[in-house]
């Protein structure tokens, strides 16, 4: 039973997180996931896109509907991130995961300080 | 602009190709560039769209998809998904900003610890492996 609540709960919150930021809820489901269902870190990552794909289809709707999509800038940015993408999914083998993760971590700080400026 | 677009679109697909969150690195990056938050958060949902289509049934080919129990997550998550998009539509777009900051924040303080707790783990593991491999045979067959 708390573990069906817990899943309820957590849906709750990367829905609400992806909703209102217009992402960021794959990281809460993903870790809820991690730990609420023991899913291996590989399925819990493919497991989460699975949830996402419809959260962000509902959001991007929402957000179309009121009018704040500005198409040019969403197609040139989507041409160069499934063209990053690709590369990324080849670079994943070669670099250790995580280096890459703790350098992402202090690209996120940052990011988000750059936020308030 | 054109050229902006797609590097900044680029630098965050290789990190969401590496399975790292590219979108939580892409809003960032987009504000360097005079655009509103609103317009900056549907371009990192929609540009989102095909590589999730493309990962999620390439994952689910190589059966790393697990059905059972996730529709407890994904009722709940896209009826509060609706109610935090339309409540996003109408918040300010400096709050907005804010409040992606913290959550940016909060997320990278979050992974920076996780990390380093692997890498101390690794580099224990490491030291333990060495030190055995240096013991004489009679101490190893003992322990």
């Amino acid at each position: 039973m708390w573990k069906k609540s817990a899943l309820v709960l957590g849906g709750v919150v990367a829905g609400f997180i992806n909703g209102f930021l217009g992402g960021g809820g794959g990281v809460v489901i993903v870790s809820l996931l991690l730990s609420v269902l023991k899913l291996d870190q590989k399925k819990s990552q493919a497991t989460a896109l699975l949830v996402i794909l419809p959260l962000t289809v509902v959001s991007a709707v929402v957000y179309v509907v009121y009018g704040n999509v500005d198409w040019r800038t969403a197609l040139f940015t989507t041409i160069g991130v499934v063209a990053g993408g690709i590369v990324g999914a080849l670079l994943l083998k070669k670099l250790d995961s995580n280096v890459v993760k703790m350098i992402f971590a202090i690209v996120l700080i940052l990011g988000g300080v750059k936020m308030f400026f | 602009m054109v050229f902006w677009l797609i590097g900044i679109g680029f630098l965050a697909g290789v990190i969401g190709g590496m399975g790292m969150g590219g979108g939580t690195i892409l809003v960032p990056l987009l504000s360097f560039l005079d655009l509103g938050q609103k317009s900056i958060q549907a371009t990192n949902l929609l540009s989102f769209l095909p590589m999730c289509v493309v990962a999620l049934l390439l994952h689910n080919k190589n059966h790393l998809v697990c059905k059972r129990n996730v529709g407890w997550v994904v009722v709940p998550a896209v009826a509060s998904c609706i109610l935090g998009a339309v409540l996003g539509q109408n918040t300010h777009n400096d709050t907005l900003r804010a409040c992606f900051g913290v959550f940016l924040v909060l997320v990278g303080l979050w992974q920076l610890t996780v990390s380093i707790k692997f890498a101390v783990k690794q580099h224990r593991r490491k030291k333990h492996k060495l030190v055995c491999r240096h013991l004489p045979k009679s101490i190893k067959k003992g322990a």
